[in-house]
Protein backbone atom coordinates (compact mmCIF):
# COMPACT_ATOMS: atom_id res chain seq x y z
CA UNK A 1 0.00 0.00 0.00
CA UNK A 2 1.46 3.73 -0.97
CA UNK A 3 0.23 6.36 0.37
CA UNK A 4 -0.24 9.34 -2.12
CA UNK A 5 -0.86 12.64 -1.56
CA UNK A 6 -4.11 14.06 -3.40
CA UNK A 7 -3.22 16.02 -7.00
CA UNK A 8 -0.20 14.06 -7.63
CA UNK A 9 -0.29 13.23 -11.16
CA UNK A 10 0.87 15.42 -13.29
CA UNK A 11 0.09 16.51 -16.98
CA UNK A 12 3.84 17.48 -17.54
CA UNK A 13 5.13 13.75 -16.79
CA UNK A 14 8.43 13.06 -19.05
CA UNK A 15 8.66 9.84 -16.92
CA UNK A 16 4.94 7.67 -16.14
CA UNK A 17 6.09 4.41 -14.24
CA UNK A 18 3.21 1.89 -13.74
CA UNK A 19 3.22 -0.89 -11.50
CA UNK A 20 7.05 -1.17 -11.59
CA UNK A 21 8.42 -3.82 -9.53
CA UNK A 22 12.03 -5.49 -9.85
CA UNK A 23 13.84 -8.85 -9.05
CA UNK A 24 17.15 -9.34 -8.10
CA UNK A 25 17.28 -13.26 -8.65
CA UNK A 26 13.80 -14.27 -6.77
CA UNK A 27 14.64 -11.40 -4.08
CA UNK A 28 11.74 -8.65 -4.41
CA UNK A 29 13.91 -5.34 -4.91
CA UNK A 30 10.71 -3.29 -5.98
CA UNK A 31 7.27 -3.99 -5.69
CA UNK A 32 4.97 -2.49 -7.68
CA UNK A 33 5.76 1.35 -7.84
CA UNK A 34 3.91 4.07 -9.87
CA UNK A 35 4.85 7.87 -10.25
CA UNK A 36 5.31 10.75 -12.94
CA UNK A 37 8.69 12.53 -13.03
CA UNK A 38 8.01 15.94 -14.20
CA UNK A 39 9.95 18.71 -15.10
CA UNK A 40 8.07 21.35 -13.17
CA UNK A 41 9.64 19.97 -10.29
CA UNK A 42 12.56 18.30 -8.31
CA UNK A 43 11.70 14.50 -7.24
CA UNK A 44 13.16 12.72 -4.31
CA UNK A 45 13.94 9.41 -3.25
CA UNK A 46 14.37 9.27 0.41
CA UNK A 47 14.85 5.94 2.76
CA UNK A 48 16.86 3.38 4.59
CA UNK A 49 19.90 1.56 2.16
CA UNK A 50 18.60 -1.47 0.66
CA UNK A 51 15.33 -0.38 0.56
CA UNK A 52 15.00 0.14 -3.50
CA UNK A 53 15.14 3.45 -4.66
CA UNK A 54 18.45 3.30 -6.25
CA UNK A 55 17.28 0.29 -8.02
CA UNK A 56 13.84 2.08 -8.51
CA UNK A 57 15.89 5.30 -10.12
CA UNK A 58 18.26 3.32 -12.07
CA UNK A 59 14.86 1.76 -13.83
CA UNK A 60 14.64 4.75 -15.82
CA UNK A 61 16.82 4.38 -18.25
CA UNK A 62 17.32 0.72 -17.65
CA UNK A 63 21.13 0.96 -15.87
CA UNK A 64 19.28 -2.55 -14.66
CA UNK A 65 19.95 -4.13 -17.81
CA UNK A 66 23.77 -4.99 -16.82
CA UNK A 67 22.71 -6.68 -14.37
CA UNK A 68 22.18 -10.21 -15.31
CA UNK A 69 20.24 -11.68 -12.33
CA UNK A 70 17.65 -8.50 -12.60
CA UNK A 71 14.50 -8.05 -13.89
CA UNK A 72 12.02 -5.51 -14.38
CA UNK A 73 8.44 -5.36 -14.50
CA UNK A 74 5.71 -3.10 -15.29
CA UNK A 75 5.53 -0.35 -17.61
CA UNK A 76 7.71 2.83 -17.58
CA UNK A 77 7.13 5.46 -20.43
CA UNK A 78 9.55 8.20 -21.81
CA UNK A 79 7.10 10.69 -23.36
CA UNK A 80 4.47 8.23 -23.91
CA UNK A 81 6.54 5.63 -25.27
CA UNK A 82 7.87 2.01 -23.56
CA UNK A 83 11.43 1.97 -22.51
CA UNK A 84 11.29 -1.69 -22.93
CA UNK A 85 9.57 -1.33 -26.23
CA UNK A 86 11.59 -2.87 -28.97
CA UNK A 87 12.10 0.56 -30.88
CA UNK A 88 14.04 2.00 -28.21
CA UNK A 89 17.77 1.91 -28.77
CA UNK A 90 18.86 1.73 -25.13
CA UNK A 91 22.25 3.96 -26.14
CA UNK A 92 19.70 6.44 -26.99
CA UNK A 93 17.75 6.33 -24.27
CA UNK A 94 20.49 6.73 -21.55
CA UNK A 95 21.00 10.29 -23.40
CA UNK A 96 17.28 11.11 -23.15
CA UNK A 97 17.83 10.17 -19.86
CA UNK A 98 21.34 10.88 -18.20
CA UNK A 99 22.86 10.11 -14.75
CA UNK A 100 24.91 11.46 -12.41
CA UNK A 101 26.21 9.12 -9.26
CA UNK A 102 27.84 9.05 -6.08
CA UNK A 103 31.05 9.56 -6.99
CA UNK A 104 32.51 11.85 -9.63
CA UNK A 105 33.52 9.72 -12.69
CA UNK A 106 35.15 11.72 -15.45
CA UNK A 107 36.74 10.24 -18.34
CA UNK A 108 40.48 9.83 -18.19
CA UNK A 109 40.34 13.10 -20.44
CA UNK A 110 40.37 16.61 -21.20
CA UNK A 111 37.88 18.60 -19.51
CA UNK A 112 36.97 19.70 -23.14
CA UNK A 113 36.70 16.05 -24.48
CA UNK A 114 34.16 15.23 -20.73
CA UNK A 115 31.63 17.44 -22.69
CA UNK A 116 32.16 17.17 -26.23
CA UNK A 117 32.20 13.02 -26.38
CA UNK A 118 28.54 12.70 -25.74
CA UNK A 119 27.15 15.17 -28.51
CA UNK A 120 29.63 14.07 -30.60
CA UNK A 121 28.87 9.68 -30.66
CA UNK A 122 25.28 10.94 -30.19
CA UNK A 123 26.24 13.25 -33.90
CA UNK A 124 24.61 16.37 -31.74
CA UNK A 125 27.39 18.31 -33.13
CA UNK A 126 30.32 17.33 -35.30
CA UNK A 127 32.32 20.29 -36.42
CA UNK A 128 35.06 22.44 -33.71
CA UNK A 129 32.83 25.42 -33.66
CA UNK A 130 29.56 23.69 -32.79
CA UNK A 131 31.23 21.54 -30.01
CA UNK A 132 32.80 24.55 -28.82
CA UNK A 133 29.15 26.14 -28.09
CA UNK A 134 27.93 22.75 -26.88
CA UNK A 135 30.42 22.43 -24.39
CA UNK A 136 30.27 26.09 -23.00
CA UNK A 137 26.31 26.32 -23.10
CA UNK A 138 26.61 23.06 -21.41
CA UNK A 139 29.68 23.76 -18.85
CA UNK A 140 27.88 27.28 -18.27
CA UNK A 141 24.71 25.55 -17.04
CA UNK A 142 26.55 23.44 -14.90
CA UNK A 143 27.96 26.48 -13.00
CA UNK A 144 31.32 25.59 -14.01
CA UNK A 145 32.30 27.74 -16.78
CA UNK A 146 34.13 30.28 -15.33
CA UNK A 147 36.12 28.52 -13.30
CA UNK A 148 37.51 26.22 -16.56
CA UNK A 149 37.27 28.22 -19.46
CA UNK A 150 40.60 28.90 -18.95
CA UNK A 151 41.95 25.44 -18.70
CA UNK A 152 39.89 23.28 -20.75
CA UNK A 153 42.62 21.27 -22.15
CA UNK A 154 43.33 20.03 -18.46
CA UNK A 155 42.14 16.29 -17.38
CA UNK A 156 38.92 16.41 -15.92
CA UNK A 157 40.52 14.41 -13.27
CA UNK A 158 42.62 17.40 -12.10
CA UNK A 159 39.28 18.99 -10.75
CA UNK A 160 38.18 19.28 -7.25
CA UNK A 161 35.51 16.90 -6.50
CA UNK A 162 33.01 19.37 -6.04
CA UNK A 163 34.08 20.65 -9.91
CA UNK A 164 33.92 16.92 -11.08
CA UNK A 165 30.77 16.50 -9.93
CA UNK A 166 29.39 19.78 -11.68
CA UNK A 167 31.28 18.00 -15.00
CA UNK A 168 29.89 15.15 -15.20
CA UNK A 169 26.38 17.16 -14.34
CA UNK A 170 27.82 18.88 -17.77
CA UNK A 171 28.20 16.62 -19.51
CA UNK A 172 24.99 14.84 -18.85
CA UNK A 173 23.60 18.15 -19.99
CA UNK A 174 25.73 18.27 -22.76
CA UNK A 175 23.31 15.78 -24.94
CA UNK A 176 20.44 17.42 -24.51
CA UNK A 177 18.55 14.81 -21.86
CA UNK A 178 15.15 15.41 -21.27
CA UNK A 179 15.63 13.72 -17.79
CA UNK A 180 18.29 13.69 -15.03
CA UNK A 181 18.91 11.01 -12.64
CA UNK A 182 21.19 11.78 -9.76
CA UNK A 183 22.09 8.83 -7.12
CA UNK A 184 23.28 10.74 -3.93
CA UNK A 185 25.25 13.16 -6.49
CA UNK A 186 26.82 15.27 -3.22
CA UNK A 187 27.44 12.21 -0.38
CA UNK A 188 30.98 12.44 -1.22
CA UNK A 189 31.20 16.38 -1.43
CA UNK A 190 32.15 18.90 1.31
CA UNK A 191 29.39 21.21 2.31
CA UNK A 192 29.87 24.42 -0.19
CA UNK A 193 30.64 22.05 -3.09
CA UNK A 194 27.11 20.05 -2.05
CA UNK A 195 25.73 23.87 -2.01
CA UNK A 196 26.73 24.61 -5.44
CA UNK A 197 25.48 21.33 -6.33
CA UNK A 198 21.98 21.63 -4.73
CA UNK A 199 21.92 25.68 -6.64
CA UNK A 200 22.77 23.52 -9.50
CA UNK A 201 19.40 21.03 -9.28
CA UNK A 202 17.61 24.20 -8.57
CA UNK A 203 18.79 26.02 -11.31
CA UNK A 204 18.43 23.26 -13.98
CA UNK A 205 14.95 22.20 -12.94
CA UNK A 206 12.28 23.38 -15.20
CA UNK A 207 14.43 22.49 -18.21
CA UNK A 208 15.35 18.93 -17.40
CA UNK A 209 12.86 16.47 -15.12
CA UNK A 210 15.22 15.46 -12.05
CA UNK A 211 15.32 12.79 -9.90
CA UNK A 212 17.34 12.74 -7.22
CA UNK A 213 18.34 9.66 -4.48
CA UNK A 214 19.48 11.00 -1.40
CA UNK A 215 20.44 10.01 2.09
CA UNK A 216 20.17 13.21 3.45
CA UNK A 217 16.42 14.51 4.56
CA UNK A 218 17.66 17.98 4.78
CA UNK A 219 18.78 17.27 1.18
CA UNK A 220 15.66 15.41 0.05
CA UNK A 221 13.72 19.33 2.03
CA UNK A 222 16.05 21.80 0.40
CA UNK A 223 16.47 20.68 -3.34
CA UNK A 224 13.13 19.12 -3.96
CA UNK A 225 9.62 19.75 -4.70
CA UNK A 226 8.21 16.11 -4.59
CA UNK A 227 9.29 13.73 -2.24
CA UNK A 228 8.60 9.75 -2.09
CA UNK A 229 10.09 7.55 0.80
CA UNK A 230 10.82 3.56 -0.09
CA UNK A 231 11.09 1.13 2.32
CA UNK A 232 11.78 -2.66 2.27
CA UNK A 233 10.65 -2.37 -1.87
CA UNK A 234 7.79 -0.26 -1.39
CA UNK A 235 7.03 2.95 -1.89
CA UNK A 236 5.61 4.03 1.46
CA UNK A 237 4.67 7.36 0.68
CA UNK A 238 4.37 10.11 -1.67
CA UNK A 239 3.66 13.67 -1.34
CA UNK A 240 4.44 17.40 -1.66
CA UNK A 241 8.47 18.08 0.22
CA UNK A 242 6.37 20.47 2.58
CA UNK A 243 4.14 18.78 3.21
CA UNK A 244 5.73 15.48 3.50
CA UNK A 245 8.71 17.10 6.16
CA UNK A 246 6.21 18.51 8.49
CA UNK A 247 2.95 16.29 8.57
CA UNK A 248 3.50 13.20 6.74
CA UNK A 249 0.68 10.49 6.81
CA UNK A 250 2.41 7.07 6.96
CA UNK A 251 3.68 5.94 10.48
CA UNK A 252 6.37 4.64 8.48
CA UNK A 253 7.30 7.88 7.15
CA UNK A 254 6.70 9.77 10.34
CA UNK A 255 9.22 7.46 12.10
CA UNK A 256 11.89 7.63 9.62
CA UNK A 257 12.01 11.21 8.89
CA UNK A 258 11.95 11.90 12.75
CA UNK A 259 14.74 9.35 13.26
CA UNK A 260 13.31 6.77 15.38
CA UNK A 261 13.39 4.14 12.58
CA UNK A 262 14.42 0.64 14.04
CA UNK B 1 5.63 7.36 20.82
CA UNK B 2 8.52 5.80 19.97
CA UNK B 3 11.85 6.21 20.85
CA UNK B 4 14.56 8.29 18.60
CA UNK B 5 17.75 6.30 17.27
CA UNK B 6 19.95 8.96 19.30
CA UNK B 7 18.33 9.05 22.71
CA UNK B 8 20.08 12.53 23.50
CA UNK B 9 17.12 14.02 21.20
CA UNK B 10 14.40 12.52 23.59
CA UNK B 11 16.07 13.83 26.48
CA UNK B 12 15.83 17.39 25.06
CA UNK B 13 12.28 16.78 23.66
CA UNK B 14 11.64 15.82 27.32
CA UNK B 15 13.18 18.44 28.93
CA UNK B 16 11.65 20.93 26.53
CA UNK B 17 7.98 19.14 27.75
CA UNK B 18 9.13 19.46 31.14
CA UNK B 19 9.73 23.68 30.26
CA UNK B 20 6.48 24.44 29.71
CA UNK B 21 4.97 21.85 32.20
CA UNK B 22 6.89 23.82 34.79
CA UNK B 23 5.95 27.27 33.13
CA UNK B 24 2.16 25.99 33.00
CA UNK B 25 1.86 24.92 36.66
CA UNK B 26 3.18 28.72 38.03
CA UNK B 27 1.19 30.30 35.45
CA UNK B 28 -1.78 28.08 36.99
CA UNK B 29 -1.43 29.04 40.61
CA UNK B 30 -0.57 32.69 39.56
CA UNK B 31 -3.95 33.12 38.31
CA UNK B 32 -5.28 31.88 41.34
CA UNK B 33 -3.33 33.66 44.05
CA UNK B 34 -3.43 37.00 42.10
CA UNK B 35 -7.00 36.52 42.66
CA UNK B 36 -7.15 35.79 46.00
CA UNK B 37 -4.76 38.73 46.86
CA UNK B 38 -7.30 40.70 44.88
CA UNK B 39 -10.23 39.56 46.77
CA UNK B 40 -8.75 39.71 50.05
CA UNK B 41 -6.33 42.94 49.67
CA UNK B 42 -3.93 40.88 50.54
CA UNK B 43 -0.67 42.77 49.20
CA UNK B 44 1.85 40.33 50.97
CA UNK B 45 0.32 37.83 48.56
CA UNK B 46 0.39 40.09 45.49
CA UNK B 47 4.04 40.80 45.91
CA UNK B 48 4.65 36.78 45.94
CA UNK B 49 2.53 36.70 42.68
CA UNK B 50 4.76 39.62 41.31
CA UNK B 51 7.88 38.00 42.24
CA UNK B 52 7.06 34.82 41.12
CA UNK B 53 6.26 35.80 37.46
CA UNK B 54 10.49 36.18 37.09
CA UNK B 55 10.66 32.51 37.39
CA UNK B 56 8.27 32.73 34.70
CA UNK B 57 9.79 34.48 32.51
CA UNK B 58 13.33 33.02 33.30
CA UNK B 59 11.96 29.44 31.92
CA UNK B 60 10.32 30.92 28.56
CA UNK B 61 14.11 32.47 28.15
CA UNK B 62 15.65 28.77 28.75
CA UNK B 63 12.22 27.58 26.71
CA UNK B 64 13.49 29.82 23.56
CA UNK B 65 17.41 28.77 24.24
CA UNK B 66 16.82 25.00 24.79
CA UNK B 67 14.23 25.54 21.37
CA UNK B 68 16.71 27.32 18.96
CA UNK B 69 19.40 24.60 19.93
CA UNK B 70 16.82 21.69 19.09
CA UNK B 71 15.88 23.38 15.82
CA UNK B 72 19.99 23.61 15.25
CA UNK B 73 21.24 20.96 16.03
CA UNK B 74 19.10 17.88 15.83
CA UNK B 75 16.92 19.41 12.65
CA UNK B 76 13.88 18.27 13.82
CA UNK B 77 10.87 16.66 11.27
CA UNK B 78 7.35 16.17 11.36
CA UNK B 79 5.41 15.87 14.50
CA UNK B 80 9.10 16.63 16.44
CA UNK B 81 8.99 19.80 14.35
CA UNK B 82 5.79 20.44 15.56
CA UNK B 83 6.20 19.82 18.60
CA UNK B 84 9.14 22.41 19.30
CA UNK B 85 7.48 25.22 17.31
CA UNK B 86 4.55 24.91 19.46
CA UNK B 87 6.75 24.47 22.57
CA UNK B 88 8.32 27.85 21.52
CA UNK B 89 4.79 29.49 20.83
CA UNK B 90 3.57 28.13 24.07
CA UNK B 91 6.36 29.56 25.71
CA UNK B 92 5.45 33.09 24.78
CA UNK B 93 2.32 32.40 25.86
CA UNK B 94 2.71 31.46 29.12
CA UNK B 95 4.82 33.69 29.65
CA UNK B 96 2.40 36.60 28.54
CA UNK B 97 -0.53 34.96 31.11
CA UNK B 98 2.35 35.66 33.71
CA UNK B 99 2.42 38.79 33.28
CA UNK B 100 -1.75 39.23 33.39
CA UNK B 101 -1.58 37.90 36.71
CA UNK B 102 1.30 39.79 38.18
CA UNK B 103 -0.91 43.10 36.75
CA UNK B 104 -4.18 41.68 38.54
CA UNK B 105 -2.33 41.18 41.69
CA UNK B 106 -0.73 44.83 41.60
CA UNK B 107 -4.20 45.88 41.81
CA UNK B 108 -4.83 44.19 45.04
CA UNK B 109 -4.32 47.06 47.21
CA UNK B 110 -6.17 49.79 44.89
CA UNK B 111 -10.08 48.41 45.65
CA UNK B 112 -11.84 50.29 47.81
CA UNK B 113 -14.78 49.14 50.20
CA UNK B 114 -14.46 45.78 49.34
CA UNK B 115 -17.25 44.35 52.08
CA UNK B 116 -19.94 46.27 49.74
CA UNK B 117 -18.79 45.75 45.97
CA UNK B 118 -20.22 43.06 45.16
CA UNK B 119 -18.69 42.65 41.70
CA UNK B 120 -15.55 41.43 43.46
CA UNK B 121 -17.26 38.05 44.32
CA UNK B 122 -17.37 37.66 40.42
CA UNK B 123 -14.47 37.59 39.00
CA UNK B 124 -12.79 34.49 41.58
CA UNK B 125 -15.11 32.74 39.20
CA UNK B 126 -14.50 33.93 35.93
CA UNK B 127 -10.53 33.58 37.43
CA UNK B 128 -11.22 29.90 37.92
CA UNK B 129 -13.02 29.01 35.01
CA UNK B 130 -9.81 30.91 32.87
CA UNK B 131 -7.36 28.79 35.33
CA UNK B 132 -9.17 25.97 34.57
CA UNK B 133 -8.47 26.01 30.80
CA UNK B 134 -4.81 27.00 31.36
CA UNK B 135 -4.92 23.37 33.17
CA UNK B 136 -6.76 21.53 30.77
CA UNK B 137 -4.67 22.93 27.76
CA UNK B 138 -1.85 21.78 29.61
CA UNK B 139 -2.92 18.34 30.61
CA UNK B 140 -4.03 18.41 26.44
CA UNK B 141 -0.66 19.48 26.17
CA UNK B 142 0.92 16.77 28.30
CA UNK B 143 -1.45 14.07 26.50
CA UNK B 144 -0.91 15.35 22.94
CA UNK B 145 -4.73 15.62 23.25
CA UNK B 146 -6.16 16.84 20.55
CA UNK B 147 -9.94 16.51 22.11
CA UNK B 148 -9.48 17.38 25.11
CA UNK B 149 -7.50 20.90 23.15
CA UNK B 150 -11.15 21.60 21.17
CA UNK B 151 -12.61 21.46 24.43
CA UNK B 152 -10.29 23.71 25.87
CA UNK B 153 -11.38 26.16 22.90
CA UNK B 154 -14.91 25.68 23.39
CA UNK B 155 -14.74 26.98 27.49
CA UNK B 156 -13.46 30.26 26.09
CA UNK B 157 -17.01 31.00 25.27
CA UNK B 158 -17.92 30.83 28.54
CA UNK B 159 -14.74 33.35 29.59
CA UNK B 160 -16.39 35.84 27.34
CA UNK B 161 -20.17 35.37 28.32
CA UNK B 162 -18.43 36.20 32.07
CA UNK B 163 -16.51 39.33 30.84
CA UNK B 164 -19.49 40.78 29.46
CA UNK B 165 -21.65 40.24 32.35
CA UNK B 166 -19.31 41.85 34.63
CA UNK B 167 -18.56 44.22 32.55
CA UNK B 168 -22.28 45.45 32.48
CA UNK B 169 -22.56 44.87 36.04
CA UNK B 170 -19.29 47.40 36.41
CA UNK B 171 -20.76 50.31 34.30
CA UNK B 172 -24.27 49.87 36.27
CA UNK B 173 -22.58 50.78 39.47
CA UNK B 174 -20.47 53.01 38.29
CA UNK B 175 -23.40 55.29 36.92
CA UNK B 176 -25.43 54.79 40.36
CA UNK B 177 -22.48 55.51 42.19
CA UNK B 178 -19.91 57.30 41.21
CA UNK B 179 -17.62 56.98 44.12
CA UNK B 180 -16.86 53.29 43.01
CA UNK B 181 -15.36 54.59 39.40
CA UNK B 182 -11.88 54.25 40.37
CA UNK B 183 -12.46 50.55 42.34
CA UNK B 184 -14.71 49.11 39.73
CA UNK B 185 -12.21 50.48 36.42
CA UNK B 186 -9.49 48.62 38.22
CA UNK B 187 -11.90 45.73 38.46
CA UNK B 188 -12.83 46.37 34.69
CA UNK B 189 -9.05 45.89 34.00
CA UNK B 190 -8.98 42.74 35.85
CA UNK B 191 -11.74 41.39 34.01
CA UNK B 192 -10.27 42.23 30.77
CA UNK B 193 -7.01 40.62 32.13
CA UNK B 194 -8.86 37.36 32.92
CA UNK B 195 -10.31 37.41 29.73
CA UNK B 196 -7.04 37.47 27.65
CA UNK B 197 -5.92 34.97 29.45
CA UNK B 198 -8.71 32.81 28.38
CA UNK B 199 -7.91 33.93 24.40
CA UNK B 200 -4.18 32.78 25.34
CA UNK B 201 -5.35 29.50 26.57
CA UNK B 202 -7.56 29.18 23.31
CA UNK B 203 -4.02 30.01 21.30
CA UNK B 204 -2.28 27.05 23.03
CA UNK B 205 -5.42 24.66 22.50
CA UNK B 206 -4.45 25.87 18.96
CA UNK B 207 -0.99 24.86 19.23
CA UNK B 208 -1.85 21.43 20.99
CA UNK B 209 -3.85 20.61 18.51
CA UNK B 210 -1.57 21.52 15.71
CA UNK B 211 1.10 19.95 17.42
CA UNK B 212 -0.62 16.92 17.91
CA UNK B 213 -2.38 16.48 14.24
CA UNK B 214 -0.30 19.16 11.80
CA UNK B 215 -3.82 20.66 11.39
CA UNK B 216 -5.39 23.74 13.33
CA UNK B 217 -8.96 22.79 14.94
CA UNK B 218 -12.04 23.26 12.70
CA UNK B 219 -12.56 27.38 12.31
CA UNK B 220 -16.01 26.18 14.08
CA UNK B 221 -13.93 25.99 17.17
CA UNK B 222 -12.50 29.00 17.33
Amino acid sequence: MTVIHPNMQDENAKIRARGVSVFYGDKTAIDDVSIDISPDYVTAFIGPSGCGKSTFLRCFNRMNDTIPAARVTGLIELEGEDIHGDGMDVVQLRARVGMVFQKPNPFPKSIYENIAYGPRIHGLAEKKADLDIVVERSLTRAGLWDEVKDRLDDAGTALSGGQQQRLCIARAIAVDPEVILMDEPASALDPIATAKIEELIDELSGRYAIVIVTHSMQQAARVSQRTAFFHLGKMVEYGPTSEFFTNPIEERTKDYITGRYG
Amino acid sequence: MAEHTVKAFDEDITRLRGLIAEMGGLAEVAIQESLDALVRGDEELAEKVVARDKRIDALETEVDKLAVRIIALRAPMADDLREVIAALKIGGVLERIGDYSKNIAKRAGMIEGRARFEPLTLLPAMGELAGEMVHDVLTAYAARDPELAREVIATDAKVDAFYNSIFRNLVSYMVENPSTISSAAQLLFVARNIERIGDHATNVAEMVHFAATGVYPPEGDR
